[in-house]
């Protein structure tokens, strides 16, 4: 099915339109990270294995679609009925059977499954009415949850490699550039680097041959937003290098992959495999001279592989160390050759800078930070999920409105984005808005995308200590800040939450942390200090505590707090001396519990489950 | 390279003025050098036998050498060893069969003649001329590997 | 014929060829500047940090950056201080940092006491060795041909290990590793004519003449092997065929007397 012409495409979006809609509905189960987990699988099978069986009008199995992350994965799985738009939470396999009699067969709703919204406890029917969907504006995000991961026909349908028509047969290689730089786009992987100025200068490099790498390395804890975008529309990164390629004048591209994430791996040498049948990758791309072929190259386990001349290495077959050589990798990058990386999301927005132009691209978001930018809001949120929003929009927005707040109403304590080279901003913050520019000016960074919220309940010192000790583990080694001074950074963070520092300590970390920065080979540890120089900056208190009184305020450093039965609130129902794995509550049925402090290990498995809000921590 | 090192054992008298001149010439951390031109006992009567590297055509410490800290210099037709690349292997010393890379075990490293870039003190101090630096005639340039 | 260009080290104008690494041209002026894990045999690293180095421009209105100098090629108008506030500061800090993960090392304490540090302003590392990870023994290996050892790991387990930590087949017993390692970490033993390194023994080889060990056999067979050099060179040590010389050289002494008279 080879597509020689654009006017061909044309033909098979139309076709493929008509095809979806002989349907009078569509069910769409959301595939995505979340709702997977949850058990969206077997509701996929449990659809397939009805719709054989049932005869229903204008519908059948056909019209069944496993789609990527369609975004609120809290209340996952989730599936979705269209064109109503109708939406169905926390599903399980045996409401599927329901599900069908009832909204695809008849045009009802099954209201158990709806959503509630926690402020005016109603429930919504459809998703466009719900505020964490409404706030949203989805480019890079735009075919997930509504197309299948699988289904070339499916991206087709909604207009794919329309660009890529237009960008090889009505644009030169310099206009490609030009509407590139004109829409701003800048690297959406974290260092924001303007991605027009990046291609340019791969384009006029001499050395031949040129190279397109994606990096889909993702290591940032908490992120997940390649990862939907290289599962759920794997096509979209495909247009995107294609007409990179043509730009910068490359043959050869590869996506890197984090071994974490075989499904992506699949997904995307599917869409790979469909997409040169259809003759969008490989030789004489749409009846032109250009000739592309993208390669899947599989990590091996390291978040320093995020790094682009590690990953480059990598990609090569060596091991993945950052090389310090002051010349940049678009020069000299792959094998040595010029290369144009960039991350997924920054392919995922090309196409649409390429239908709809550079300066509508451009109109969104803000003067300097153009376009909308893809988070993983996650941690102590009650929509968790997968959220994309104008540049720009305040971090309170993002929090409140689509987030909907703090669960259980409980205080918030701070956002901490940009994954462990990032940092923790606090209620006071909350109105700057999220851009390249302005949260680094507040002593964070916007990142990749990964967005914590955490409540009282965190402790800010835990969570310098989780991140320091993080990059520990992943530090590659080779240059001697970042193996030694993270090392010693960490020390001194677990001697603070184990209540054995002093504050000359603190004054250490801080004095250590500058030369960690300066002295660093590559930006793993150059970045490394910042969750220990960001919480210190907006929590200073926080830490003197642990220091001066030996106390965890939030109740989470294990040396530092202690389990107590609260006597007058206990009946002696012996849940808690069932949990404790360690056997340290004694007492009789009907009788106070006592916690031995000595045996207790402060896991909070007593806390978790007493009933009678009898047990406390301090 | 223009110029050849000549050596006449006949005028040598073993005074092994060569010896600390080329001591003098190559100090380390301001202190006198390893030698690296011998003056060796023939076991003859009146002859002695200045040893010194034969700056080779085809040298097999060049050859020998792994990390290129040995190149054959074409201005000078010395053989020189870059103190600074040398990694102390000993394939020189063990390769050359003339035997004249020298061991310095007092400062550890490696040495051998290199012509004092071109004007070797040794032949400057020889008092007998036995040892000199002389310029080819036109008719003995040879042109080299 | 590379272009030459002008940049200042400490308020002071140089000249340099184009593309040449700072550190060459630190050095070329007579300052000195610790540079662990730098070696001319080997290309740069960057791993150890201490040659780091201040530079700025006056485009830069103020701003600096901190650079490796034995990986950061010259500029026009480059301003370069090798011993700012902050450099020593960083210089400091490595060797306190080095200090820690290696305090029985006398090279690592010498260097520390030439920034004022007896003892390590942080967690001594337990069960460490001296090893700095500078990885010259591995570039070295790597650079000679062999490859016999690398670094394995991440982190801070990384370390320098035969291939599964057995006896490395590729290992030729040359020494270019040990020689070389700043902090004297890599062991090796001669008994007899056996060589002992990284668990792997070697024979060496004994002067044919008068029995004085060399090089081992298996460096000599590869030497012999890739680079065309006959085995018999291999055989007699230095002072012996310095003897054969002196015989040969003696013959055309005597020879010519003759003939002249």
């Amino acid at each position: 099915m080879l597509v020689q012409t654009p006017q061909q495409l044309n033909d098979l979006h139309k076709q493929y339109l008509a095809d979806e809609e002989k349907f009078a509905k569509k069910v769409l189960v959301c595939c995505g990270p979340g709702c997977l987990a949850s058990g969206a699988a077997k509701i996929v099978d449990e659809f397939k294995k009805l719709l054989k069986k049932k005869r229903i009008k204008d519908f059948s199995v056909e019209a069944l679609k496993e789609t990527g992350c369609h975004g609120l994965c809290e209340q996952g799985p989730l599936v979705v009925i269209e064109p109503q738009g109708i939406f169905y939470t926390k599903v399980k396999a045996k409401h599927v059977e329901k599900i069908i009699e009832t909204s695809i067969r008849k045009d009802e709703i099954v209201t158990d499954l709806l959503y509630t919204d926690p402020k005016t406890n109603q429930t919504i029917e459809r998703y466009a009415d719900i505020s964490f969907y409404s706030h949203q504006h989805r480019i890079a995000l735009r075919h997930l949850g509504k197309i299948s991961q699988y289904d070339i026909r499916d991206y087709i349908a909604q207009g794919g490699y329309q660009a890529l028509a237009k960008a090889l047969t009505k644009m030169k290689p310099d206009d490609i550039i030009d509407e590139v730089t004109k829409s701003g786009l800048r690297g959406r992987g974290g260092a924001g680097f303007p991605a027009g100025r990046k291609w340019a200068t791969c384009r006029r490099a001499e050395d031949q041959p040129h190279y397109v790498i994606c990096n889909g390395d993702e290591g940032d804890p908490g992120a997940f937003m390649d990862r939907a975008i290289m599962e759920g529309n794997p096509h979209s990164v495909l247009e995107g290098m294609i007409i990179c390629a043509r730009a910068v004048g490359s043959e050869d591209g590869y996506i890197y992959v984090r071994e974490e994430y075989p499904l992506a791996v699949q997904n995307l040498q599917l869409a790979i495999d469909q997409a040169t049948e259809y003759g969008f990758l490989g030789e004489n791309i749409l009846g032109t001279d250009l000739s592309f072929d993208i390669k899947v190259s599989r990590g091996g386990g390291a978040f320093v592989c995020g790094e682009s001349s590690a990953l480059m290495k990598s990609v090569a077959g060596e091991v993945g160390e950052p090389r310090a050589k002051y010349v940049r990798s678009v020069l000299k990058g792959l094998f040595d050759k010029p290369t144009v990386l960039n991350n997924v999301e920054s392919f995922a927005n090309v196409p649409v800078i390429i239908n709809e132009g550079g300066e509508k691209f451009a109109s969104l978001g803000t003067p300097k930070s153009t376009g909308t930018k893809a988070f993983s809001l996650v941690g102590k949120v009650r929509n968790t999920g997968l959220i994309e929003v104008p540049m720009g929009t305040t971090l309170r927005e993002i929090i409140y409105d689509i987030g909907g707040g703090i669960q259980n109403d409980r205080p918030f304590k701070a956002v901490q984005t940009g994954g462990p080279s990032g940092g923790c901003l606090p209620e006071s913050k909350l109105d700057l808005p999220v851009d390249f520019d302005t949260l680094t000016e507040a002593g964070s960074m916007m990142g990749s995308g990964g967005m914590i919220v955490v409540d009282d309940r965190t402790c800010v010192v835990d969570l310098a200590k989780y991140f320091l000790g993080f990059l520990v583990d992943e530090s590659c080694g080779k240059c001697t800040p970042c193996r030694e001074g993270l090392y010693q950074l960490h020390r001194l963070a677990v001697k603070i939450s184990e209540g054995e520092a002093a504050e000359e300590d603190l004054k250490k970390m801080e004095k250590l942390s500058e030369m960690v920065i300066i002295g660093s080979l590559c930006g793993l540890g150059k970045s490394g200090p910042n969750p220990f120089l960001s919480t210190i900056q907006y929590f200073r208190d926080e830490y003197l505590t642990h220091i001066r009184d030996k106390r965890c305020p939030a109740g989470v450093c294990r040396a530092l707090i202690r389990y107590d039965v609260i006597a007058e609130k206990c009946d002696g129902c012996l849940a808690c001396i069932e949990a404790c794995a360690v056997h340290a509550i004694t007492g009789k049925k009907g009788e106070v519990h006592v916690i031995d402090q000595d045996k207790c290990d402060k896991c909070g498995a007593c806390y978790a489950v007493c009933t009678r809000d009898a047990i406390e921590v301090t | 390279m223009n110029s050849i090192f000549v050596v006449i054992p006949n005028l040598c008298t073993g005074c092994r003025t060569c010896e600390l001149a080329c001591s003098f010439a190559h100090q380390v951390d301001g202190k006198l050098g390893h030698s690296r031109i011998i003056v060796l006992d023939s076991g003859i009567k009146d002859l002695w036998i200045p040893v010194t590297c034969l700056q080779c055509d085809d040298p097999a410490c060049v050859k020998s050498c792994l990390v290129d800290a040995l190149r054959l210099n074409p201005e000078t037709g010395a053989v020189e060893l870059n103190q600074e690349k040398c990694v102390k292997c000993m394939a020189c010393m063990a390769a050359c069969p003339f035997g004249c890379t020298l061991l310095d075990s007092q400062h550890n490293m490696i040495v051998k003649c290199d012509l004092c870039g071109g004007d070797p003190v040794c032949a400057h101090f020889c008092p007998t001329k036995a040892l000199t630096f002389k310029p080819l005639a036109a008719k003995q340039l040879k042109v080299s590997a | 014929m590379s272009k030459m260009v002008h940049i200042t080290i400490n308020g002071k104008v140089v000249s340099a060829s184009e593309g040449e690494m700072l550190l060459a041209v630190i050095r070329r002026e007579g300052i000195e500047i610790p540079a662990l894990c730098h070696h001319e045999a080997v290309e740069p690293l960057g791993a150890c940090r201490l040659c780091t180095v201040e530079i700025t421009k006056e485009e830069w209105d103020g701003w600096s950056n901190f650079v490796t100098s034995c990986l950061y090629p010259v500029e026009n108008d480059l301003i370069v201080s090798t011993h700012s506030p902050k450099v020593v500061q960083l210089r400091r800090t490595l060797v306190d940092l080095q200090l820690a993960r290696c305090p029985n090392s006398p090279e690592i304490r010498q260097l520390a006491e030439e920034y004022g540090i007896t003892k390590t302003s942080y967690e001594e590392i337990p069960d460490g060795d001296n090893c700095i990870l500078c990885g010259l023994c591995t570039r070295i290996c790597d650079q000679m041909g062999f490859a016999a050892i690398s670094t394995i790991g991440r982190g801070h387990g990384k370390k320098v290990a035969p291939p599964l930590d057995e006896a490395p087949p590729d290992c030729v017993g040359c020494l270019s590793c040990a020689l070389n390692c700043p902090t004297n970490v890599i062991e090796f033993t001669d008994a007899g004519n056996i060589r002992t390194i990284w668990d792997k023994q070697f024979e060496l080889i004994s002067c044919a003449k008068c029995g004085k060990k060399t090089i081992t056999k298996e460096f000599a067979k590869a030497l012999s092997e890739s680079r065309e050099i006959p085995m018999s060179y291999f055989e007699i040590c230095d002072e012996c065929h310095r003897k054969e010389l002196v015989q040969t050289m003696g013959r055309i002494a005597l020879w010519s007397r003759e003939v002249v008279s």
